[in-house]
């Protein structure tokens, strides 16, 4: 591992990823698949990660052919040892991208939708529920209303409710770590673009610790999250060290006195997860369908579309429609920005009731940034982009194709269709 | 010492096509080795797999037009290699006599081959079959092994790595047998001629069913 990491603060894993020497062929497969180039050494020369350029996204993960790349950071014991304090409430936090892919791992068919099985499986275990769809919905109402002010800056000069700085549009989405970590690294002119929103797994981590803490009657630093996500790249978000909103509301507004600790402690993958279903010997295909009794668990279908490419854009729209026009939208499929085309745009009218006034929204969706991404990145350095809100996910199709989904023989490498390579340097 | 009666056992297309093979094959072999231990430094296993490249670039074309010039003689040689008959297994019972050649210096009888003896057709057999695979997966694993599924492009990496130990290993047996039998040698690499008594004696069968004595001037 690159010690003298420059693009880390203190705390965060410096490189989720890295690549065994001994497996790697050296075939040049990852470099194709890597956002940033982050992959080094020569054709034919075994490969290694430069951390420093390094998202974490695990992309090479899931398509090396030959199983180089692996995780650095594993919290599978450390888990079960948590479950195993009686002192301890175990919160997992669990993406919606997780659900529909976890059965793989238990021998069920591709795509089977488990969300009952993993409640109860979840339940066996000792965890906690906590839907992530349920912090989806509130990222998408933020996120919904933090672009409702920028745009309203920007069209009618409408100011911040308390004199708060606006920021520019386009508004990019900012659920996505690997795209946050790929903007601070590769265009850090562009952050004020990024949506102040924190992602769901964040929110969630930080509801857990405050609201959950009264809802488990534990004082927060007895409840341990855990994010349960399809991305390698979360555990690097979890690492973030200003990720601590939690500890700052107990300390400061409750007064309570502890250690510092972070809103989510450990992520697991999807991956992850079900090994450590299996170390406890819960078979998920066989559990029976469970139904939590807790609002957590409640979400709406704009929460369960995240994972997918243009299901955050979808969620927005829907939200944004409500609060600009006033009425609820009657379809609420808004289909322009679904299907895997490697960038995806549309245009909606809208009456804005405040002003009484039609206002026309452009929107993108991008997918895979290793392919699709710098075009619109251009314009918008350019100050040329006809776009007012883009969504950007690293992975191609987003989050249901991450890095810490179960690896799938067939690959995902289709979805970009990555022209022929005659790797040479 | 050249005996006065020759007979031709390799032509040039053969030859050429032998020639293409070894100066191909022989560099595919040895960067193999090397890509697979990987001893060397960044640059060196770059310059190792371009020559590997290269080299398999060689055999494939070489490959490809032998098989377009001489189909004929493809088609014969493949009719050869996998007729079987209970001589072949005879023949595996004392392995052609040569290890009690070799080791015990004695004459053991060995069933008469044709052309090729059971060891050759074994070998020819190898490079036939393991030859299709190295070209096939060779290419893949060079120009798509990212966006071919990951699980094909595992199987035929384990395919190409079988494929060529067994080749290589295959190529030190040949090249030992080659030098031992070295008016076959000079044959492949100089004039395709070997002696009629060696013939004779080698590959009676052939001699007995195929040879035709030409008129002489």
């Amino acid at each position: 591992m690159n010690v003298i990491a420059k693009t880390y603060q203190k705390g965060e894993i410096p490189g989720v990823i890295a690549i065994n020497a001994s497996v790697c062929k050296g075939c040049d497969a990852c470099k194709r698949h890597c956002p940033t180039g982050a992959i080094t050494g020569m054709f034919g020369a075994t490969h290694s990660i430069d951390v420093d350029l390094c998202l974490s996204c695990g992309q090479c993960l899931v398509n090396c052919p030959f199983g180089a790349p692996y995780e650095t950071s594993d919290a599978v014991d450390t888990v079960i040892s948590k479950l195993n304090d009686a002192n301890v409430t175990v919160v997992g936090i669990i993406a919606p991208a997780v659900r529909v892919a976890i059965g793989e791992e238990f021998g069920m068919p591709a795509g089977s939708l488990v969300t009952g099985k993993l409640y109860g499986a979840m339940k066996k275990a000792g965890i906690e529920i906590f839907d992530n769809n349920f912090t989806a919905d509130l990222t998408i109402m933020e996120e919904g209303s933090e672009f409702i002010s920028r745009a309203r800056h920007a069209v009618f000069g409408e100011k911040g409710e308390n004199g708060e700085p606006i920021g520019p549009l386009p508004q990019f989405t900012s659920c996505c770590p690997a795209w946050v970590r790929f903007v601070e690294t590769q265009y850090p002119s562009l952050i004020p673009h990024l949506s102040s929103a924190k992602s769901p797994q964040q929110m969630a981590g930080a509801v857990a610790k405050t609201y959950g803490a009264k809802v488990w009657g534990k004082p927060a630093e007895q409840i341990y999250t855990i994010g349960i996500m399809p991305c390698t790249a979360k555990k690097f978000e979890a690492s973030r060290p200003e990720f601590k909103s939690a500890f700052e509301y107990q300390t400061h507004i409750n007064k309570a006195k502890s250690e510092t600790y972070a809103d989510v402690d450990v992520v697991l993958t999807t991956r992850d997860l079900a090994r450590l279903f299996k170390k406890m010997k819960i078979d998920l295909a066989k559990e029976q369908d469970y139904t939590p009794e807790i609002l957590f668990a409640e979400y709406s279908g704009a929460g369960t579309i995240f994972g997918n490419t243009g299901g955050v854009m979808e969620a927005a729209v829907r939200t944004a429609y409500a609060v600009i026009t006033g009425n609820e939208l009657t379809d609420v499929e808004f289909k322009p920005v679904r299907g895997l085309k490697g960038v995806k745009s549309a245009s909606v009218t809208l009456k804005d009731s405040k002003y009484d006034k039609e206002v026309t929204i452009n929107l993108a969706v991008v997918h895979g940034i290793a392919r699709n991404l710098k075009p619109v990145i251009d314009q918008v350095l350019a100050g040329t982009s006809p776009y007012h809100f883009i969504e950007v996910m690293n992975c191609p199709a987003g989050c249901i194709n991450g890095g810490g989904q179960p690896i799938q023989k067939n690959g995902s490498s289709w979805i970009e269709a990555i022209r022929p390579w005659f790797a040479w340097k | 010492m050249h005996s006065k009666n020759m007979i031709l056992k390799h032509p040039l297309s053969v030859r050429i096509f032998h020639y293409l093979l070894v100066i191909s094959f022989v560099p595919l072999a040895v960067t193999g080795l090397i890509l697979y231990f990987k001893p060397f430094s960044e640059s060196t296993m770059n310059l190792t797999i371009r020559v590997h490249v290269i080299a398999g670039i060689l055999l494939t074309f070489d490959a490809l037009s032998f098989f377009m010039i001489g189909y004929k003689r493809v088609v014969l040689f493949l009719s050869r290699v996998f007729s079987i008959s209970g001589n072949d297994f005879k023949w595996f019972a004392v392995l052609g006599g040569y290890p009690q050649k070799l080791l015990l210096h004695k004459k053991v009888p060995v069933p008469p081959m044709g052309k090729y003896n059971s060891g050759q057709k074994l070998f020819g057999v190898c490079v036939f079959i393991g030859g299709v695979i190295l070209i096939f997966t060779g290419l893949a694993l060079w120009a798509f092994p990212h966006n071919l599924p990951r699980g094909t492009v595992a199987l035929l990496g384990h395919l190409h790595t079988i494929a060529a130990w067994a080749l290589t290993l295959f190529l030190c047996v040949h090249i030992f047998l080659g030098i031992y039998m070295f008016d076959d040698f000079k044959a492949m690499f100089l004039h395709g001629k070997i002696p009629y008594e060696e013939a004779k004696e080698m590959a009676p069968l052939w001699v007995e069913k195929e040879i035709i004595p030409l008129p002489k001037n």
